[in-house]
């Protein structure tokens, strides 16, 4: 007898839910069911994956939801049986989600998933639709009322999906649903593809429910029996009632619907009456192109352009582009400025049409990454726009699409080791300590993952029950869904209703909606997705522009030989990619002169090459230390120079993301679709033993054909990298203009380019203090925060760099506009602004009453006086002459502290200045000394810690401190770590002996051999005890007076 | 005293701290795990308060971190200031991490108050409570001295090695203006911005006109320091009134025995009656103070219907709530009581408490446990559990709280249910047929109707515990049968069939 099982929670019932939705198909079709629904909780988030899974196990997928509502209406299993009852199911779902208010954390709104559904709703998208109510613990007459309304509304359509639950009253249960109006259909109610995952289960009801697994009770389930089962099995389960397990197959004839239905349609873009969208496509690309090229467009852009637009036409992407357009145009209109990335950048019309800014004569790029004909997938167009203004774009494109015709796309958040094992030991009774050493050790992949030995390194016995079991279950939740999160800016846009497609939900932050598919899902059906992305540097550069009276980045003069040598010295605090102390190092040795070399350069210092250790080939080659060679395979199984093609640009390395993974087709015979696979399997955290297949597979193919083992592995690992942190090319050639612009605004107006990073921050790597400095030192000058001079922002004073109010700690920006207003000249005149004084307060003590003839304390004192002065106006007349003769005076040095605290940074002097004669004293050079010092020096430097980096594998922290002379790059090698582990991570002030190490090129390192934390000296800068002097206590937090420098950036 | 490290000593009291893994507590703000209490282990491995957790571990990835806990901390001051009462009876606490003792005239037990200090810091010590003790003549500077930390520079100021002042040194503005701002009781905001001003030592702020401080910083600086030069008296909230009606009684070698201790509560008894009978009073609620070793003082107390002044019944009662206190390892000090005093007249009158007759039942339960043993008399109360045998526990008989047993009706639960399931003989249809007939104890019966099954899974997490018992780690599938007699019996199948293990059956309850 056939069966279809038609009551299916999949993961994506969230935390109800125990199995994949691969997992379901694939069992589903083992044993053999005719066709298999997914059900999940008011959601259809799960339908895209499952329909995926269905047809590569190949078995026939019903796609449906539960629907659960307030009122006393039963759960209802709800199938749509065309594509039209589809697009009305979706609604409701919509309209149920959009019902529930922004932050709802009621019980309500968990049972529900976030969707309050009423049965007029219902009634009103119920054409169409198979409904199968769910029957309650309790058949009572109220459930018995509603399964009449059910059956009067839904005539014929209406059934009832009976299970058995092995409660001990199955029979009796039985007999009186057979009784109820309407005809039983048998299911069973599923929650796991296998009996096995109950108690994998039964720790998601306690993760729901936040309760450990013993106290967790009735809330479980009694027993394991809510499995996939077989035909044979559910016919002798219902072998009183055959009829009911026949249903479900009239259930699945009449349900025609499948997800390959839907169709996309681009959205309509307005075009110029008598034209098609081709036309009109190839008309604004050709004025583009004029633009782009006033002296003429070179012969092989116009061949690319025309040959793009053929393809564009042939595959009818036309309205994607021009969707594209008007988003991009809109920006330019509101002088927002972006730039496509990723493979958008591989396209002449993305760049005639201002999509794109960097030039396809540059570079070499091909189309075919972007938009393939044989790949029949849509393309992916990426924008960068400022981050502080994207918003405004994401308003204008809901505004012009209307919420039912545009959503942001879901990310699935899924279970990774980290939280799976906190979860699942909190379940299970482990110790929170015992969670918390686990939890660290969660970044061995596969195989390595909390296996015997690294537990019992960590102290725990791997044999203990609760360990073991705890580490299991982690491991089967590893990789499940979790929840849904919104794309970082993934927009699906539609011509039809989106909302007919996919229920559109509301996003925790307001005025967003998301639908519930994700990246991967829309790939799947076709759907066109804009990514509108947020950078932070496309802020910092248009603010620069505005300084400078520069409208776009195509202003900028390309190929300025003075940025590349300021690069080539490793100055590039600031600059967009390349301040990292990583790149700084790099620069000195890629010694970039031309374009494509800080192509190169963003994508070199990057895990994936790193990992594939194609680093240094890459440097002996360049530096010609190695002759450039092609690994080939043996003659009779291919060309000898088969990746050529692939490896030419970059010397015969593999750097970009593209080229591992056109080595697996080229070199190793994946077919694209298994490269494909081979990427996305490494983008997550699943399936283990997939990428050992694929390890196999690529090694074994490569080695075959001759290349050797060693490359083999090396590209290999080197794709593992790539996997979530690499770049394409066209990705890095876009970032690369970026580099390249923002380097250039460094390099010939540091002052603006200094005052547009302080008034973006926060970005990039450094702290005010690093960039007024570096400013400082290529001969800016710099202007202190100043009541009658300063904005809320930076400004430029003629040329001068004058600090804004944004820099001390805790001013809000309202503050600023009556100080900007009324530009202060006395003292009379600030209390008159009105502002509070805690606002006030605040001033002085960022010493900004200099203007006033008020020092810090001066001011202090006056303003500390106004707290009782109500009668402000008379007061303000009076000549103000406050007695504070007996405050003591304030040095230097505590002025220095201070304005770190108040602001981050002192123009007055470097704090290091006031420790000088004292480490002076102790041997210890200056970082200026120490970089003049010969390769192999042993010495002693000392400074305040600007960063610390501890690279993944934990071999090396890297830690850049800071002195009035300049900053020195400490090496902490492993084997130190223990010894001083407390001076290297805890201390604010660091003092360094070792040896230095200079490379050809210059850069130098310090390669520390014995570390002390110093930071106790802070305290004689201001010449104050440093002691542990009692406060009350309050709330752990440092009132901002008691830290003297910010915190530095650390990166574990 | 201030108890500088007051929440690790409470937590590491019972589980000591290795000098590698230091204990620290964190709390969470805006969802970032923040250091709250370090403790001198942590100290010493570069931990500070205020620490994120992430940015700790790094320095110390040995830590353990727990969930800070002011309620628990609260409640351990507050058995501190009990125990301390062996000291003087007006302690008070100084919440979070201080305590208050007024030793005024309490020197008659101590030779001294330097005696009597350090008799109360050796003690403390030697139950791992650090601890900085100062005598002062107000609370306030005892406060400042307690707590502050002078450089060994500092003029006329006795200090010890470690830079503290040393414990029982006077006070006197002479001292107190050396010491910071902060030692003044005043809040963080407050101290910086008087700092701020360069205002760092009480000198400093002594310095400056009182009216231009209290304009800028309101009154609390200058009543803060009045308070602690003794200009203006500070009241401190004593917890408990002295008593007057109070008895003690030390030991030389600490005592811990049941009947050392009966035989001091009946010494206790005998003054504390006597001294009540002289008046004509009598008490109403006692309660006896064990002052253990370690610095914790377990109480019990009794109460009477009736003014009581009878030494014996006194003692009874007290003898009889004996074994709630754990002498632990000695008790040293033993303090009675007496919390509600009414005059009571020459004659005895009725001298048995009566039992509160409007709750018979608590005086059934008393009589009951009084006379069984206190385990011994429980009431079972249903507990959430899908497995029949874990689905009820054993609870305290009082109070009664109105049970709350939900019987599903799909699923009812037999009235009796056998301590260990017996196993039966069956005859059933496989696979999940109810059985045809079952023997039970030699009888055999035949099944006339019967309804099941009912499918209960093992509590997996449980581990297997079945020693001996297979059944209880195996799927059951209960049954409920009536036999031809009309008996109701509730039965299992253990095991599945098909399964490696034939599956064996039982009878688990009997209905009706």
């Amino acid at each position: 007898m056939a069966y279809a099982e038609l009551q299916v929670a999949s993961a994506f019932s969230f935390l109800r839910g125990a199995s994949s939705p691969e997992e379901l198909a694939a069992t589903a079709s083992v044993l053999g069911l005719s066709a298999i629904g997914i059900t999940d909780l008011n959601s259809v988030a799960g339908v895209v994956r499952m329909w995926d899974a269905a047809k590569e196990v190949g078995i026939r997928l019903m796609v449906g939801a539960r629907l659960s509502f307030r009122d006393d209406t039963p759960d209802l299993l709800c199938y749509p049986q065309d594509r039209s009852a589809w697009g009305r199911l979706t609604r409701l779902l919509t309209v149920g989600k959009s019902r529930v208010p922004h932050g709802d954390t009621s019980e309500a709104a968990k049972v529900t998933n976030r969707c309050f559904l009423y049965y007029d709703d219902l009634l009103e998208q119920g054409a169409g639709q198979i409904l199968l109510a769910v029957v309650p613990d309790r058949l009572d007459d109220g459930f018995r009322a509603n399964l009449q309304r059910l059956r009067a509304d839904f005539r014929g359509r209406a059934f009832l999906a009976v299970n058995r639950r092995y409660r001990g009253d199955d029979v009796r249960r039985l007999r009186a649903m057979a009784e109820l109006p309407l005809p039983m259909v048998a299911t069973n109610d599923v929650l796991y593809h296998l009996p096995d995952r109950r108690q994998l289960q039964d720790v998601m009801t306690c993760i729901r429910l936040g309760c450990r697994i013993d106290q967790a009770g009735l809330a479980l389930q009694p027993n394991a029996e809510r499995h996939l089962k077989s035909p044979q099995e559910m016919e002798r389960l219902f072998s009183a009632y055959p009829e009911a397990v026949l249903l479900t197959q009239d259930i699945v004839e009449r349900c025609k619907f499948s997800l390959a239905e839907l169709a996309y349609e681009y959205p309509d873009e307005p075009i110029p009456p008598g034209l098609t969208p081709d036309e009109h496509l190839a008309n604004l690309t050709w004025q583009g192109a004029a633009a782009r090229y006033p002296d003429g467009i070179p012969p092989q852009v116009r061949d690319t352009i025309e040959k793009e637009l053929r393809i564009i036409a042939q595959l009818n992407y036309a309205r994607y582009f021009l969707t594209v357009y008007d988003i991009v145009r809109y920006a330019e209109e509101e002088k927002i400025l972006c730039q496509g990335r990723g493979s958008a950048a591989n396209s002449a019309v993305c760049y005639c049409l201002r999509i794109t800014a960097v030039d396809p004569a540059q570079i070499s790029l091909l189309f075919e990454r972007f938009v393939s004909t044989e790949r029949r997938e849509p393309p992916d167009i990426d924008v960068d726009f400022e981050h502080e203004r994207r918003e405004e774009v994401i308003q204008y494109i809901y505004k012009r699409y209307g919420r039912e015709r545009a959503g942001i796309a879901a990310t699935v958040i899924h279970y990774r080791p980290k939280r799976a094992i906190r979860e699942v030991g909190k379940v299970m009774g482990l110790s929170e300590d015992a969670t918390a050493v686990l939890s660290a050790q969660s970044w061995h992949a596969g195989e390595g993952l909390w296996s015997d030995d690294s537990v019992k390194e960590i102290g725990l016995d791997p044999a203990s029950f609760t360990v073991r079991r705890s580490i299991e279950l982690a491991r089967q939740l590893v990789g499940l869904p979790r929840h849904l999160s919104q794309h970082v800016g993934g927009f699906v846009l539609t011509r039809g209703r989106l909302d007919e497609t996919v229920p559109i939900g509301r996003a925790a932050m307001d005025k967003r909606t998301f639908i519930e598919w994700d990246k991967d899902d829309i790939d799947t059906l076709g759907i066109m997705k804009v990514d509108v992305l947020a950078l932070g540097m496309l802020t910092c550069i248009r603010k620069a522009f505005a300084l400078l009276g520069i409208n776009n980045l195509a202003e900028v003069p390309t190929e300025d030989s003075a940025v590349y040598d300021m690069l080539c010295r490793g100055d590039s605090i600031g600059v967009f990619q390349v301040e990292s102390r990583a790149q700084i190092n790099m620069l000195p040795r890629l010694k970039p002169r031309v374009f494509y070399d800080l192509v190169i350069e963003v994508a070199i210092v990057r895990p994936g090459p790193i990992q594939g250790d194609m680093v240094h080939p890459y440097l002996r080659r360049r530096q010609g230390l190695e002759k450039t060679e092609l690994p080939s395979p043996t003659p009779e199984r291919g060309e000898a120079d088969e990746l050529k093609r692939v490896l030419d640009r970059t010397r015969g390395v593999p750097l970009f993301q593209e080229q591992a993974m056109q080595i697996a087709i080229v070199a190793a015979k994946f077919t694209p679709e298994e490269a494909n696979q081979l990427r996305r399997s490494m983008a997550t955290f699943r399936n283990a033993g997939t990428i050992h297949r694929f390890f196999e597979k690529m090694v074994s193919g490569m080695v075959a054909r001759g290349y050797t083992q060693d490359f083999a592995e090396r590209c290999f690992h080197q794709i593992e990298g790539f996997g979530t942190y690499g770049f394409p090319e066209s990705h890095a050639a876009s970032f690369a203009l970026l580099v390249y612009v923002s380097a250039w605004l460094k390099c010939h107006h540091p002052a603006a380019f200094a005052c547009a990073l302080l008034n973006s921050q926060p970005m990039g790597f450094y702290a005010p203090a690093q960039i007024v400095r570096d400013a400082r030192e290529h001969g800016v000058e710099v202007r202190q925060i100043d009541v009658s001079a300063s904005k809320w922002d930076c400004t430029l004073e003629d040329g001068a760099l004058r600090l804004g109010f944004r820099l001390i700690t805790g001013f809000s920006q309202a503050w600023a506009e009556p100080l900007v207003k009324t530009r202060c000249t006395s003292f009379a005149d600030l209390v008159r602004t009105g502002l509070p004084q805690d606002a006030l307060v605040m001033l002085a003590d960022a010493d900004a009453m200099r203007s006033l003839k008020l020092d810090r304390r001066a001011a202090l004192w006056q303003v500390r006086g106004l707290s009782n002065m109500t009668d402000l106006p008379l007061f303000a007349t009076e000549p103000m002459v406050i007695h504070h003769a007996s405050l003591p005076i304030m040095t230097k040095g505590e002025h220095v502290v201070t304005d770190y605290q108040t602001a981050g940074l002192s123009l007055k002097a470097h704090p290091m200045r006031f420790l000088r004669a004292l480490f002076s004293a102790e041997g210890v050079l200056s970082c200026a000394q120490a970089a003049a010092q010969v390769d192999g020096t042993r010495l002693s430097v000392a400074g305040v810690v600007l960063v610390r980096q501890r690279p993944g594998n934990g071999n090396v922290v890297f830690c850049t401190i800071e002195d009035e002379t300049g900053i020195a790059n400490v090496v902490v090698w492993a084997s130190l770590m223990e010894r001083f582990r407390r001076a290297i991570m805890g201390s604010s002030l660091l003092k360094v002996t070792g040896r230095l190490q200079r490379s050809p090129e210059g850069i130098i390192h310090v390669i520390a051999e014995r570390l002390d934390d110093r930071s106790g000296l802070m305290g004689r800068i201001t010449e104050e005890p440093s002691s542990r002097t009692p406060s009350r206590p309050s709330r752990p937090r440092h009132p901002r007076q008691e830290r003297i420098f910010p915190r530095s950036r650390d990166f574990h | 005293m201030w108890l500088p490290h007051w929440p690790i000593t409470r937590l590491s009291r019972n589980t000591p701290v290795s000098p590698d893994r230091p204990l620290v507590t964190v709390e969470t703000i805006r969802g970032v795990r923040h250091l709250v209490a370090v403790g001198e282990v942590g100290e010493a491995h570069g931990l500070s308060r205020g620490q994120t957790l992430t940015a700790a571990r790094a320095v110390c990835p040995a830590l353990v971190p727990v969930d800070a806990d002011p309620v628990a901390d609260e409640a351990a001051l507050g058995r501190l200031v009990a125990w301390c009462e062996r000291y003087t009876p007006m302690v008070a606490p100084e919440p979070p991490d201080g305590l208050w003792l007024d030793i005024t005239g309490c020197t008659a037990v101590f030779p001294s108050e330097g005696e009597l200090v350090r008799d109360l810091r050796k003690r403390l010590e030697r139950n791992r409570v650090s601890c900085r003790i100062a005598v002062a003549g107000t609370p306030g500077a005892s406060w400042a001295l307690a707590r502050a930390s002078l450089p060994p520079s500092s003029a006329n100021v006795p200090i010890d090695g470690d830079g503290w002042l040393k414990d029982g040194y006077d006070e006197g503005a002479g001292v107190l203006t050396d010491l910071p701002i902060a030692c003044l009781r005043l809040e963080a905001g407050v101290v910086a911005g008087l700092r701020r001003l360069g205002l760092r030592t009480v000198r400093d702020l002594l310095r400056i006109p009182r009216a231009q401080i209290t304009a800028r910083f309101g009154a609390m600086p200058l009543l803060r320091l009045d308070q602690a030069l003794g200009e203006v008296e500070e009241a401190i909230d004593w917890p408990r009134p002295p008593l007057e009606w109070h008895e003690r009684l030390a030991f030389p070698e600490p005592i811990g025995t049941a009947e050392d201790l009966a035989r001091a509560l009946a010494r206790l008894s005998e003054r504390l009656c006597s001294r009540l009978g002289e008046q004509g009073k009598g008490g109403q609620r006692f309660v006896a103070r064990f002052f253990r070793v370690d610095d914790v003082a377990p109480e019990v107390g009794v109460s009477t219907a009736l003014p009581v002044r009878d030494p014996a019944y006194l003692t009874k009662l007290l003898c009889e709530k004996l074994n709630m206190v754990d002498p632990g390892f000695g008790i040293e000090v033993i303090a009675l009581e007496v919390e509600s005093v009414a005059p009571m007249g020459v004659t005895q009158t009725q001298l048995m408490a009566a039992p509160d007759t409007s709750d018979e039942l608590a005086g059934v339960v008393d009589m009951l446990s009084n006379r069984l043993g206190a385990d011994r008399v429980s009431r079972v109360v249903p507990f959430a559990s899908h497995v029949p045998e874990r689905s009820l526990r054993r609870a305290p008989p009082l109070p009664v709280k109105q049970p709350s047993w939900v019987s599903d009706p799909a699923s009812p639960r037999p009235i009796r249910l056998l301590h260990r399931p017996e196993e039966i003989n069956v005859i059933a249809p496989v696979p999940d047929d109810p059985p045809i007939r079952f023997s039970w104890r030699g009888v055999a019966h035949r099944v006339r109707a019967a309804a099941g099954p009912e499918r209960i899974a093992a509590e997996w997490w449980r581990g297997r515990r079945s020693r001996g018992r297979p059944e209880t780690d195996l799927i059951r599938d209960y049954y409920r049968v009536e036999d031809s007699d009309g008996a109701r019996f509730w039965i299992f199948r253990a095991g599945l069939h098909g399964e490696e293990r034939t599956p064996r059956w039982y009878l688990h309850g009997l209905f009706g």
